[in-house]
Protein backbone atom coordinates (compact mmCIF):
# COMPACT_ATOMS: atom_id res chain seq x y z
CA UNK A 1 0.00 0.00 0.00
CA UNK A 2 1.35 3.41 -0.94
CA UNK A 3 1.08 6.77 1.17
CA UNK A 4 2.52 8.72 -2.42
CA UNK A 5 -1.54 9.47 -3.04
CA UNK A 6 -2.98 13.13 -2.71
CA UNK A 7 -2.88 13.94 1.88
CA UNK A 8 -5.99 15.10 0.93
CA UNK A 9 -8.97 12.59 0.21
CA UNK A 10 -11.51 12.80 -2.99
CA UNK A 11 -13.98 10.64 -0.51
CA UNK A 12 -14.94 13.22 1.36
CA UNK A 13 -16.41 16.68 0.00
CA UNK A 14 -14.61 19.74 0.71
CA UNK A 15 -17.18 22.61 -0.16
CA UNK A 16 -20.11 23.51 1.52
CA UNK A 17 -22.16 22.87 -1.36
CA UNK A 18 -20.31 19.46 -2.32
CA UNK A 19 -21.30 18.30 1.49
CA UNK A 20 -24.61 19.75 1.39
CA UNK A 21 -25.38 17.93 -2.48
CA UNK A 22 -23.64 14.91 -0.71
CA UNK A 23 -25.51 14.28 2.06
CA UNK A 24 -28.97 15.58 0.65
CA UNK A 25 -28.47 12.89 -1.95
CA UNK A 26 -27.76 10.17 0.28
CA UNK A 27 -30.56 11.26 2.86
CA UNK A 28 -33.03 11.22 0.04
CA UNK A 29 -31.26 7.41 -1.40
CA UNK A 30 -32.22 6.22 1.55
CA UNK A 31 -35.94 6.88 2.00
CA UNK A 32 -36.12 4.71 -1.19
CA UNK A 33 -33.63 1.82 0.27
CA UNK A 34 -34.81 -0.79 2.68
CA UNK A 35 -35.88 -0.88 5.45
CA UNK A 36 -37.80 2.30 4.96
CA UNK A 37 -38.86 1.17 1.07
CA UNK A 38 -40.31 -1.97 2.92
CA UNK A 39 -42.14 -0.65 5.77
CA UNK A 40 -42.74 2.86 6.01
CA UNK A 41 -43.67 3.14 2.32
CA UNK A 42 -44.90 0.03 1.45
CA UNK A 43 -48.67 0.39 1.73
CA UNK A 44 -51.52 1.23 -0.91
CA UNK A 45 -53.31 4.20 1.02
CA UNK A 46 -53.75 6.60 1.39
CA UNK A 47 -53.85 7.11 -2.61
CA UNK A 48 -52.48 10.94 -3.87
CA UNK A 49 -53.83 12.20 -7.50
CA UNK A 50 -55.49 8.52 -8.08
CA UNK A 51 -52.38 6.67 -7.46
CA UNK A 52 -50.91 4.54 -4.62
CA UNK A 53 -48.93 5.78 -1.42
CA UNK A 54 -45.92 3.76 -2.75
CA UNK A 55 -45.84 4.98 -5.83
CA UNK A 56 -46.21 8.54 -5.75
CA UNK A 57 -44.20 8.51 -2.37
CA UNK A 58 -41.63 6.93 -4.91
CA UNK A 59 -42.13 9.37 -7.47
CA UNK A 60 -41.54 12.20 -4.79
CA UNK A 61 -38.26 11.23 -3.66
CA UNK A 62 -37.03 10.21 -7.02
CA UNK A 63 -38.00 13.46 -7.95
CA UNK A 64 -36.04 15.31 -5.44
CA UNK A 65 -32.95 13.08 -6.06
CA UNK A 66 -33.16 14.41 -9.81
CA UNK A 67 -33.36 17.91 -8.32
CA UNK A 68 -30.53 17.33 -5.94
CA UNK A 69 -28.34 16.41 -9.40
CA UNK A 70 -29.55 19.79 -10.80
CA UNK A 71 -29.35 22.13 -8.19
CA UNK A 72 -25.42 20.34 -7.68
CA UNK A 73 -24.69 21.43 -11.53
CA UNK A 74 -25.78 25.00 -11.61
CA UNK A 75 -23.71 25.52 -8.01
CA UNK A 76 -20.69 24.17 -10.21
CA UNK A 77 -20.02 21.13 -7.14
CA UNK B 1 -53.94 -3.47 -44.82
CA UNK B 2 -53.03 -5.87 -42.46
CA UNK B 3 -51.57 -5.42 -39.84
CA UNK B 4 -48.27 -7.78 -39.91
CA UNK B 5 -47.88 -5.42 -42.84
CA UNK B 6 -47.89 -2.44 -41.39
CA UNK B 7 -45.79 -3.72 -38.34
CA UNK B 8 -43.13 -4.99 -40.68
CA UNK B 9 -43.33 -2.29 -42.91
CA UNK B 10 -42.49 0.36 -40.79
CA UNK B 11 -39.69 -1.58 -38.78
CA UNK B 12 -37.95 -1.83 -42.44
CA UNK B 13 -38.32 1.96 -42.97
CA UNK B 14 -36.78 2.22 -39.56
CA UNK B 15 -33.89 0.11 -40.59
CA UNK B 16 -33.76 2.04 -43.80
CA UNK B 17 -33.15 5.90 -41.86
CA UNK B 18 -30.49 4.01 -39.80
CA UNK B 19 -28.60 2.88 -42.98
CA UNK B 20 -28.78 6.15 -44.31
CA UNK B 21 -27.48 7.95 -41.36
CA UNK B 22 -24.52 5.34 -41.42
CA UNK B 23 -23.64 6.52 -44.91
CA UNK B 24 -24.43 10.18 -44.09
CA UNK B 25 -21.79 9.85 -41.37
CA UNK B 26 -19.16 7.88 -43.06
CA UNK B 27 -19.01 11.09 -45.07
CA UNK B 28 -17.85 13.07 -42.14
CA UNK B 29 -15.09 10.58 -41.20
CA UNK B 30 -11.83 12.11 -40.84
CA UNK B 31 -9.58 9.10 -41.92
CA UNK B 32 -8.80 9.43 -37.82
CA UNK B 33 -8.76 6.05 -35.34
CA UNK B 34 -10.16 9.13 -32.82
CA UNK B 35 -12.75 10.08 -34.71
CA UNK B 36 -13.66 6.55 -35.72
CA UNK B 37 -13.68 5.08 -32.17
CA UNK B 38 -14.11 8.06 -30.03
CA UNK B 39 -16.25 10.16 -32.18
CA UNK B 40 -13.33 12.81 -32.10
CA UNK B 41 -14.11 13.03 -28.11
CA UNK B 42 -16.48 16.25 -29.94
CA UNK B 43 -19.92 14.51 -28.53
CA UNK B 44 -21.89 17.66 -27.72
CA UNK B 45 -24.52 17.32 -24.80
CA UNK B 46 -27.78 16.28 -27.06
CA UNK B 47 -25.92 13.26 -29.04
CA UNK B 48 -24.27 12.47 -26.17
CA UNK B 49 -27.64 12.94 -23.72
CA UNK B 50 -29.63 10.39 -26.38
CA UNK B 51 -26.84 7.78 -27.01
CA UNK B 52 -26.21 7.20 -23.31
CA UNK B 53 -29.74 7.02 -22.54
CA UNK B 54 -30.86 4.70 -25.62
CA UNK B 55 -27.81 2.51 -24.82
CA UNK B 56 -28.90 2.06 -21.21
CA UNK B 57 -32.68 0.98 -21.94
CA UNK B 58 -32.23 -2.31 -24.03
CA UNK B 59 -35.14 -4.38 -25.47
CA UNK B 60 -35.51 -5.46 -21.66
CA UNK B 61 -36.55 -1.78 -20.60
CA UNK B 62 -39.07 -2.19 -24.05
CA UNK B 63 -40.26 -5.98 -22.77
CA UNK B 64 -38.66 -7.18 -20.09
CA UNK B 65 -39.54 -4.47 -17.45
CA UNK B 66 -43.57 -4.62 -18.50
CA UNK B 67 -43.01 -8.55 -17.91
CA UNK B 68 -41.41 -7.98 -14.46
CA UNK B 69 -44.01 -5.67 -13.59
CA UNK B 70 -46.66 -7.77 -14.91
CA UNK B 71 -45.29 -10.89 -12.71
CA UNK B 72 -43.79 -9.12 -9.00
CA UNK B 73 -46.01 -6.08 -9.62
CA UNK B 74 -44.63 -2.70 -8.21
CA UNK B 75 -41.50 -3.79 -6.96
CA UNK B 76 -39.97 -3.41 -9.84
CA UNK B 77 -40.75 0.45 -9.52
CA UNK B 78 -37.48 0.24 -7.78
CA UNK B 79 -35.55 0.76 -10.99
CA UNK B 80 -35.65 4.62 -10.34
CA UNK B 81 -33.08 4.06 -7.82
CA UNK B 82 -30.80 2.75 -9.87
CA UNK B 83 -31.50 5.19 -12.99
CA UNK B 84 -31.14 7.88 -10.16
CA UNK B 85 -27.80 6.17 -8.95
CA UNK B 86 -26.58 5.97 -13.08
CA UNK B 87 -26.90 9.81 -13.26
CA UNK B 88 -24.75 10.18 -9.79
CA UNK B 89 -22.43 7.80 -11.01
CA UNK B 90 -22.04 9.79 -13.64
CA UNK B 91 -21.59 13.14 -12.31
CA UNK B 92 -19.40 11.80 -10.03
CA UNK B 93 -17.37 9.23 -11.26
CA UNK B 94 -17.82 9.55 -15.30
CA UNK B 95 -16.80 13.06 -15.19
CA UNK B 96 -13.29 11.95 -13.42
CA UNK B 97 -12.81 9.29 -16.36
CA UNK B 98 -13.39 11.74 -19.04
CA UNK B 99 -11.39 13.97 -17.73
CA UNK B 100 -8.53 11.37 -17.60
CA UNK B 101 -9.00 10.19 -21.03
CA UNK B 102 -8.55 13.54 -22.18
CA UNK B 103 -5.32 13.90 -20.37
CA UNK B 104 -3.93 10.57 -21.41
CA UNK B 105 -5.54 9.48 -24.38
CA UNK B 106 -6.97 6.45 -23.39
CA UNK B 107 -9.97 5.38 -25.43
CA UNK B 108 -10.84 2.20 -23.58
CA UNK B 109 -11.30 0.94 -19.96
CA UNK B 110 -8.35 -1.19 -20.23
CA UNK B 111 -6.31 1.76 -21.52
CA UNK B 112 -6.89 3.37 -17.96
CA UNK B 113 -6.16 0.72 -15.44
CA UNK B 114 -3.13 -0.89 -17.13
CA UNK B 115 -1.73 3.03 -17.06
CA UNK B 116 -2.45 3.83 -13.37
CA UNK B 117 -1.83 -0.11 -12.17
CA UNK B 118 1.40 -0.20 -15.02
CA UNK B 119 0.12 -3.56 -15.66
CA UNK B 120 -0.52 -5.40 -18.98
CA UNK B 121 -1.91 -8.23 -16.84
CA UNK B 122 -4.85 -6.01 -15.72
CA UNK B 123 -4.99 -4.38 -19.69
CA UNK B 124 -5.21 -8.03 -20.38
CA UNK B 125 -7.94 -9.53 -17.50
CA UNK B 126 -10.32 -5.62 -18.17
CA UNK B 127 -10.27 -6.34 -21.92
CA UNK B 128 -11.87 -10.18 -21.21
CA UNK B 129 -13.72 -9.21 -19.06
CA UNK B 130 -15.33 -6.23 -20.63
CA UNK B 131 -15.47 -8.79 -23.98
CA UNK B 132 -16.70 -11.85 -22.39
CA UNK B 133 -19.43 -10.62 -20.24
CA UNK B 134 -21.00 -7.72 -22.89
CA UNK B 135 -20.71 -10.37 -25.64
CA UNK B 136 -23.14 -11.79 -24.03
CA UNK B 137 -25.42 -9.14 -24.41
CA UNK B 138 -25.36 -8.90 -28.15
CA UNK B 139 -26.56 -11.98 -28.06
CA UNK B 140 -29.55 -11.21 -25.56
CA UNK B 141 -30.72 -7.72 -27.83
CA UNK B 142 -29.97 -10.26 -31.08
CA UNK B 143 -32.15 -12.86 -29.79
CA UNK B 144 -35.01 -10.02 -28.78
CA UNK B 145 -34.51 -8.40 -32.29
CA UNK B 146 -35.27 -11.61 -33.67
CA UNK B 147 -38.38 -11.82 -31.64
CA UNK B 148 -39.61 -8.71 -32.36
CA UNK B 149 -39.67 -8.97 -36.35
CA UNK B 150 -41.03 -12.94 -35.61
CA UNK B 151 -43.79 -11.48 -34.00
CA UNK B 152 -44.26 -7.54 -35.63
CA UNK B 153 -44.36 -10.15 -39.36
CA UNK B 154 -46.89 -12.70 -37.81
CA UNK B 155 -44.11 -15.27 -37.65
CA UNK B 156 -44.00 -15.30 -41.45
CA UNK B 157 -40.23 -13.72 -40.80
CA UNK B 158 -38.21 -16.39 -38.56
CA UNK B 159 -36.65 -15.89 -35.75
CA UNK B 160 -33.30 -16.38 -37.35
CA UNK B 161 -33.79 -14.60 -40.55
CA UNK B 162 -34.97 -11.50 -38.39
CA UNK B 163 -31.67 -11.88 -35.97
CA UNK B 164 -29.64 -12.29 -39.29
CA UNK B 165 -31.12 -9.11 -40.75
CA UNK B 166 -30.67 -6.74 -38.08
CA UNK B 167 -26.96 -7.80 -37.00
CA UNK B 168 -26.44 -7.54 -40.58
CA UNK B 169 -28.16 -3.35 -40.86
CA UNK B 170 -26.46 -2.64 -37.64
CA UNK B 171 -22.49 -3.81 -38.45
CA UNK B 172 -23.24 -1.93 -41.75
CA UNK B 173 -23.99 1.27 -40.57
CA UNK B 174 -21.26 0.68 -37.46
CA UNK B 175 -18.74 -0.60 -39.88
CA UNK B 176 -19.45 2.39 -42.50
CA UNK B 177 -19.58 5.12 -40.03
CA UNK B 178 -18.03 4.36 -36.58
CA UNK B 179 -19.40 5.67 -33.20
CA UNK B 180 -20.75 8.69 -35.17
CA UNK B 181 -22.99 6.35 -36.90
CA UNK B 182 -23.57 4.82 -33.97
CA UNK B 183 -24.61 8.03 -31.79
CA UNK B 184 -26.73 9.28 -34.69
CA UNK B 185 -28.81 6.26 -35.28
CA UNK B 186 -29.18 6.33 -31.29
CA UNK B 187 -30.79 9.49 -31.71
CA UNK B 188 -33.12 8.38 -34.02
CA UNK B 189 -33.27 5.65 -31.43
CA UNK B 190 -33.56 7.47 -28.14
CA UNK B 191 -36.24 9.22 -29.59
CA UNK B 192 -37.96 7.05 -30.90
CA UNK B 193 -38.31 4.05 -27.87
CA UNK B 194 -39.21 7.31 -25.35
CA UNK B 195 -42.65 8.49 -27.72
CA UNK B 196 -43.12 4.78 -28.56
CA UNK B 197 -43.85 3.44 -25.10
CA UNK B 198 -45.69 6.39 -23.69
CA UNK B 199 -47.94 6.67 -26.44
CA UNK B 200 -48.40 2.67 -26.68
CA UNK B 201 -48.97 2.65 -22.89
CA UNK B 202 -51.63 6.18 -22.94
CA UNK B 203 -53.11 4.90 -25.48
CA UNK B 204 -53.82 0.97 -24.07
CA UNK B 205 -54.66 2.19 -21.26
CA UNK B 206 -57.61 4.94 -22.09
CA UNK B 207 -58.50 1.43 -24.78
CA UNK B 208 -58.77 -0.93 -22.12
CA UNK B 209 -59.44 1.06 -18.61
CA UNK B 210 -60.84 4.34 -19.79
CA UNK B 211 -57.51 6.20 -18.68
CA UNK B 212 -54.07 5.99 -16.65
CA UNK B 213 -56.08 6.46 -13.53
CA UNK B 214 -58.74 4.00 -14.03
CA UNK B 215 -56.03 1.35 -14.51
CA UNK B 216 -54.72 2.01 -11.37
CA UNK B 217 -58.02 1.36 -10.06
CA UNK B 218 -58.34 -1.78 -11.50
CA UNK B 219 -55.14 -3.15 -9.91
CA UNK B 220 -56.38 -2.41 -6.51
CA UNK B 221 -59.66 -4.02 -6.71
CA UNK B 222 -58.58 -7.09 -8.76
CA UNK B 223 -55.06 -7.84 -7.74
CA UNK B 224 -54.15 -5.80 -4.85
CA UNK B 225 -50.97 -8.20 -4.30
CA UNK B 226 -49.51 -6.47 -7.19
CA UNK B 227 -49.63 -3.31 -5.44
CA UNK B 228 -47.31 -3.73 -2.42
CA UNK B 229 -43.62 -5.30 -1.54
CA UNK B 230 -41.96 -7.87 -1.64
CA UNK B 231 -45.00 -8.60 -4.50
CA UNK B 232 -46.96 -12.09 -5.28
CA UNK B 233 -44.22 -14.47 -5.38
CA UNK B 234 -41.92 -12.61 -2.57
CA UNK B 235 -39.27 -11.86 -4.91
CA UNK B 236 -38.59 -8.22 -3.99
CA UNK B 237 -36.54 -8.62 -0.37
CA UNK B 238 -34.76 -6.23 1.08
CA UNK B 239 -31.66 -7.74 0.09
CA UNK B 240 -32.26 -8.00 -3.85
CA UNK B 241 -33.51 -4.42 -3.76
CA UNK B 242 -30.34 -3.42 -2.81
CA UNK B 243 -28.60 -5.97 -4.73
CA UNK B 244 -30.42 -4.96 -8.56
CA UNK B 245 -29.66 -1.26 -7.19
CA UNK B 246 -26.28 -1.74 -7.14
CA UNK B 247 -26.01 -4.25 -9.88
CA UNK B 248 -27.57 -2.26 -12.38
CA UNK B 249 -26.07 1.25 -11.58
CA UNK B 250 -22.63 0.60 -11.47
CA UNK B 251 -22.53 -2.26 -13.38
CA UNK B 252 -24.31 -1.27 -16.56
CA UNK B 253 -21.76 2.23 -16.11
CA UNK B 254 -18.97 0.19 -15.47
CA UNK B 255 -19.62 -1.96 -18.86
CA UNK B 256 -16.78 -0.36 -21.82
CA UNK B 257 -20.14 0.42 -23.87
CA UNK B 258 -20.90 3.13 -20.98
CA UNK B 259 -17.31 4.32 -20.53
CA UNK B 260 -16.18 4.76 -23.78
CA UNK B 261 -18.97 7.37 -24.01
CA UNK B 262 -17.35 9.29 -21.31
CA UNK B 263 -14.61 9.70 -23.20
CA UNK B 264 -16.25 11.12 -25.83
CA UNK B 265 -17.70 13.99 -24.47
CA UNK B 266 -16.46 17.40 -25.80
CA UNK B 267 -16.11 18.65 -22.14
CA UNK B 268 -16.35 17.77 -18.38
CA UNK B 269 -19.26 20.22 -17.91
CA UNK B 270 -21.26 18.25 -20.65
CA UNK B 271 -20.90 14.98 -18.50
CA UNK B 272 -21.84 17.02 -15.25
CA UNK B 273 -25.25 18.24 -16.90
CA UNK B 274 -25.24 14.42 -18.57
CA UNK B 275 -25.47 12.74 -15.19
CA UNK B 276 -27.62 15.43 -13.66
CA UNK B 277 -30.31 15.28 -16.45
CA UNK B 278 -30.19 11.29 -17.23
CA UNK B 279 -32.06 9.75 -14.70
CA UNK B 280 -35.37 11.95 -15.69
CA UNK B 281 -35.56 9.79 -19.15
CA UNK B 282 -34.38 6.52 -17.57
CA UNK B 283 -36.71 6.81 -14.73
CA UNK B 284 -39.68 8.26 -16.65
CA UNK B 285 -39.43 5.39 -19.37
CA UNK B 286 -40.39 2.97 -16.22
CA UNK B 287 -43.81 4.82 -15.85
CA UNK B 288 -45.53 3.69 -18.87
CA UNK B 289 -44.15 0.36 -18.57
CA UNK B 290 -45.56 -0.05 -15.01
CA UNK B 291 -49.01 0.81 -16.79
CA UNK B 292 -48.28 -1.63 -19.50
CA UNK B 293 -47.24 -4.66 -17.13
CA UNK B 294 -49.70 -4.41 -13.87
CA UNK B 295 -52.83 -3.00 -16.44
CA UNK B 296 -51.71 -6.30 -18.48
CA UNK B 297 -52.24 -8.44 -15.82
CA UNK B 298 -55.33 -7.30 -15.24
CA UNK B 299 -56.35 -7.62 -18.99
CA UNK B 300 -54.62 -10.87 -20.24
CA UNK B 301 -53.95 -13.06 -16.93
CA UNK B 302 -51.78 -16.70 -16.48
CA UNK B 303 -48.50 -15.34 -18.83
CA UNK B 304 -45.68 -16.96 -16.70
CA UNK B 305 -42.10 -16.47 -17.57
CA UNK B 306 -41.16 -15.32 -21.36
CA UNK B 307 -44.67 -15.37 -22.16
CA UNK B 308 -44.70 -12.40 -19.62
CA UNK B 309 -42.05 -10.91 -21.62
CA UNK B 310 -44.34 -10.29 -24.50
CA UNK B 311 -47.17 -8.61 -22.87
CA UNK B 312 -46.65 -5.03 -24.18
CA UNK B 313 -46.80 -6.41 -28.07
CA UNK B 314 -49.63 -8.71 -27.36
CA UNK B 315 -51.89 -6.08 -26.23
CA UNK B 316 -50.82 -3.88 -28.66
CA UNK B 317 -51.75 -6.54 -31.30
CA UNK B 318 -55.14 -7.58 -29.35
CA UNK B 319 -56.57 -4.31 -28.85
CA UNK B 320 -54.10 -1.24 -30.67
CA UNK B 321 -54.53 0.13 -34.14
CA UNK B 322 -52.37 -1.90 -36.68
CA UNK B 323 -50.16 2.03 -37.50
CA UNK B 324 -49.80 2.43 -34.33
CA UNK B 325 -48.57 -1.18 -33.14
CA UNK B 326 -46.28 -0.96 -36.56
CA UNK B 327 -44.98 2.23 -35.07
CA UNK B 328 -44.33 0.92 -31.17
CA UNK B 329 -42.51 -2.67 -32.47
CA UNK B 330 -40.11 -0.32 -34.18
CA UNK B 331 -39.96 1.54 -31.05
CA UNK B 332 -39.02 -2.19 -29.83
CA UNK B 333 -36.27 -2.98 -32.35
CA UNK B 334 -34.88 0.69 -31.67
CA UNK B 335 -34.36 -0.24 -28.25
CA UNK B 336 -32.75 -3.48 -29.14
CA UNK B 337 -30.91 -2.34 -31.33
CA UNK B 338 -29.10 0.84 -29.61
CA UNK B 339 -27.86 -1.45 -27.18
CA UNK B 340 -26.63 -3.94 -29.78
CA UNK B 341 -24.38 -1.39 -31.99
CA UNK B 342 -22.93 -0.13 -28.83
CA UNK B 343 -22.00 -3.19 -27.59
CA UNK B 344 -20.66 -4.07 -30.83
CA UNK B 345 -18.62 -1.06 -31.21
CA UNK B 346 -17.36 -1.41 -27.55
CA UNK B 347 -15.49 -5.16 -28.15
CA UNK B 348 -14.76 -3.67 -31.16
CA UNK B 349 -12.85 -1.02 -29.55
CA UNK B 350 -11.31 -3.02 -27.22
CA UNK B 351 -10.37 -5.51 -28.93
CA UNK B 352 -8.64 -3.48 -32.04
CA UNK B 353 -7.30 -1.25 -29.17
CA UNK B 354 -6.50 -3.61 -26.27
CA UNK B 355 -5.43 -6.40 -28.33
CA UNK B 356 -4.49 -6.00 -31.85
CA UNK B 357 -3.10 -2.87 -31.77
CA UNK B 358 -1.21 -3.68 -28.30
CA UNK B 359 0.15 -7.13 -29.07
CA UNK B 360 -0.17 -7.87 -32.33
CA UNK B 361 0.98 -4.96 -34.75
CA UNK B 362 1.82 -1.71 -32.87
CA UNK B 363 3.28 0.56 -35.48
CA UNK B 364 0.53 0.96 -38.44
CA UNK B 365 -1.18 3.38 -39.88
CA UNK B 366 -4.72 5.12 -38.21
CA UNK B 367 -6.41 3.91 -41.49
CA UNK B 368 -5.63 0.28 -41.17
CA UNK B 369 -6.70 -0.02 -37.67
CA UNK B 370 -10.07 1.38 -38.56
CA UNK B 371 -10.15 -1.77 -41.17
CA UNK B 372 -9.16 -4.19 -38.47
CA UNK B 373 -12.13 -2.60 -36.72
CA UNK B 374 -14.60 -3.06 -39.36
CA UNK B 375 -12.97 -6.88 -40.05
CA UNK B 376 -13.19 -7.31 -36.17
CA UNK B 377 -17.46 -6.31 -36.45
CA UNK B 378 -17.52 -8.47 -38.81
CA UNK B 379 -16.30 -11.38 -36.70
CA UNK B 380 -19.02 -10.18 -33.85
CA UNK B 381 -21.59 -10.50 -36.01
CA UNK B 382 -20.83 -14.41 -36.88
CA UNK B 383 -20.28 -14.93 -33.23
CA UNK B 384 -23.45 -13.29 -32.45
CA UNK B 385 -25.63 -14.85 -34.91
CA UNK B 386 -24.19 -18.42 -33.91
CA UNK B 387 -24.65 -17.59 -30.54
CA UNK B 388 -28.45 -16.02 -31.19
CA UNK B 389 -29.61 -18.90 -33.04
CA UNK B 390 -28.01 -21.68 -31.06
CA UNK B 391 -29.91 -23.15 -28.28
CA UNK B 392 -26.63 -23.87 -26.04
CA UNK B 393 -27.14 -24.76 -22.19
CA UNK B 394 -24.28 -23.28 -20.84
CA UNK B 395 -25.24 -19.60 -22.37
CA UNK B 396 -28.04 -19.28 -19.61
CA UNK B 397 -25.01 -19.59 -17.16
CA UNK B 398 -23.13 -16.82 -18.81
CA UNK B 399 -26.12 -14.64 -19.49
CA UNK B 400 -26.92 -15.07 -15.66
CA UNK B 401 -23.04 -14.23 -14.98
CA UNK B 402 -23.31 -10.89 -17.54
CA UNK B 403 -25.15 -8.76 -15.53
CA UNK B 404 -23.07 -8.18 -12.57
CA UNK B 405 -19.49 -8.97 -14.72
CA UNK B 406 -18.65 -5.48 -14.99
CA UNK B 407 -19.16 -4.34 -11.53
CA UNK B 408 -16.45 -6.20 -10.45
CA UNK B 409 -14.05 -3.93 -11.73
CA UNK B 410 -15.37 -1.22 -9.69
CA UNK B 411 -12.82 -1.63 -6.88
CA UNK B 412 -10.12 -0.80 -9.40
CA UNK B 413 -12.16 2.13 -11.00
CA UNK B 414 -12.29 3.66 -7.50
CA UNK B 415 -8.63 3.28 -6.89
CA UNK B 416 -7.83 5.58 -10.24
CA UNK B 417 -10.57 8.02 -9.80
CA UNK B 418 -10.51 9.36 -6.30
CA UNK B 419 -7.03 9.92 -4.56
CA UNK B 420 -6.83 9.81 -0.53
CA UNK B 421 -8.20 6.08 -0.23
CA UNK B 422 -5.99 3.52 0.17
CA UNK B 423 -4.36 2.87 -3.27
CA UNK B 424 -4.78 -0.82 -4.91
CA UNK B 425 -1.72 -2.75 -6.14
CA UNK B 426 -1.94 -4.92 -9.68
CA UNK B 427 -1.77 -7.64 -7.71
CA UNK B 428 -4.81 -6.50 -5.35
CA UNK B 429 -7.05 -5.58 -8.45
CA UNK B 430 -6.21 -8.82 -10.16
CA UNK B 431 -6.71 -10.85 -7.24
CA UNK B 432 -10.04 -9.26 -6.57
CA UNK B 433 -11.12 -9.19 -9.73
CA UNK B 434 -10.41 -13.16 -9.81
CA UNK B 435 -12.02 -13.54 -6.29
CA UNK B 436 -15.26 -12.03 -7.57
CA UNK B 437 -15.65 -13.72 -10.33
CA UNK B 438 -15.83 -16.74 -8.58
CA UNK B 439 -17.99 -15.44 -6.05
CA UNK B 440 -20.30 -14.39 -8.48
CA UNK B 441 -20.48 -17.39 -10.37
CA UNK B 442 -21.56 -19.70 -6.85
CA UNK B 443 -23.58 -16.96 -5.56
CA UNK B 444 -25.67 -16.49 -8.99
CA UNK B 445 -25.67 -20.33 -10.40
CA UNK B 446 -24.99 -22.41 -7.66
CA UNK B 447 -25.85 -21.20 -4.87
CA UNK B 448 -28.45 -18.29 -5.93
CA UNK B 449 -28.24 -14.99 -4.26
CA UNK B 450 -27.72 -16.39 -0.54
CA UNK B 451 -29.91 -15.20 2.47
CA UNK B 452 -31.78 -13.08 -0.33
CA UNK B 453 -28.77 -10.39 -0.85
CA UNK B 454 -28.19 -10.35 -5.03
CA UNK B 455 -25.06 -12.28 -5.90
CA UNK B 456 -23.40 -9.69 -7.81
CA UNK B 457 -23.48 -7.99 -4.28
CA UNK B 458 -21.57 -10.80 -2.72
CA UNK B 459 -18.92 -10.59 -5.92
CA UNK B 460 -18.12 -7.24 -5.04
CA UNK B 461 -18.11 -7.37 -1.39
CA UNK B 462 -15.55 -10.42 -1.96
CA UNK B 463 -13.70 -8.56 -4.41
CA UNK B 464 -13.22 -5.28 -2.34
CA UNK B 465 -11.93 -7.75 0.62
CA UNK B 466 -9.43 -9.26 -1.47
CA UNK B 467 -8.16 -6.38 -3.15
CA UNK B 468 -7.73 -4.02 -0.23
CA UNK B 469 -5.98 -6.98 1.93
CA UNK B 470 -3.86 -8.55 -1.04
CA UNK B 471 -2.90 -4.58 -1.67
CA UNK B 472 -1.54 -4.38 2.14
CA UNK B 473 1.55 -7.03 1.14
CA UNK B 474 2.35 -6.15 -2.80
CA UNK B 475 4.18 -3.53 -4.86
CA UNK B 476 1.78 -0.27 -5.44
CA UNK B 477 2.03 1.84 -8.95
CA UNK B 478 5.18 3.94 -8.57
CA UNK B 479 4.77 7.28 -6.80
CA UNK B 480 5.44 9.00 -10.24
CA UNK B 481 2.12 7.62 -11.89
CA UNK B 482 0.17 7.73 -8.66
CA UNK B 483 1.08 11.54 -8.44
CA UNK B 484 0.78 11.72 -12.45
CA UNK B 485 -3.14 10.24 -12.54
CA UNK B 486 -4.07 11.59 -9.01
CA UNK B 487 -2.62 15.01 -9.39
CA UNK B 488 -4.56 14.98 -12.71
CA UNK B 489 -7.77 14.44 -11.07
CA UNK B 490 -6.58 16.86 -8.43
CA UNK B 491 -6.71 19.75 -10.78
CA UNK B 492 -9.47 18.53 -13.15
CA UNK B 493 -12.33 18.55 -9.55
CA UNK B 494 -11.01 21.19 -7.64
CA UNK B 495 -8.29 23.37 -9.83
CA UNK B 496 -5.50 22.62 -7.77
CA UNK B 497 -2.22 20.01 -7.68
CA UNK B 498 -2.41 18.62 -3.88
Amino acid sequence: MSDNAPRRSHFVPRTRDGRVATIAFLALLLLAMPPVSHTVLNRTDPWIFGLPFFYVALLGVYSALILVLIWAFRRGV
Amino acid sequence: MEPWVVATGLIVLYLALTVVLGFVANRRMTGDMEDFLLYGRKAGFVVLYLTVVASFHSSFAFLGSGGFFYTHGVGFWAAGTWTLLVGAITYVIGSRIWALGKAFGYMTPADMLADFYESEAVRVTVAVVSVVFTILYIQVQAQGLGYIINIASGERISLEVGTLVLLIVAAVYLMAGGLRAVYWTDVLQGVWMYIAVWVGALVLSYELFGGPLELWRAVAEQRPDLLSLPGPKGFFTPGMWIGMTITLSFGIVFQPHMMIRYYTAIDGKTIKLLGATTPIYLMTLYIPTAMVGLGGAIVMPGLVGAEADRIFPELLFAYANPWLTGVILAGATAAAMSTLDSILHANMTVLTRDVYQRFIRPNESQGHYINVGRAIVVALLVVAYMLSVGRFDYLVVLVTLSGAGALQLMPAILGVCFPGGRTLTRAGVLAGIAAGLVTLYVTLVVWPHPIGMHGGLWGLLVNTAVALNVSVFTTPPSAETIQRVHGEVERFVYGTED
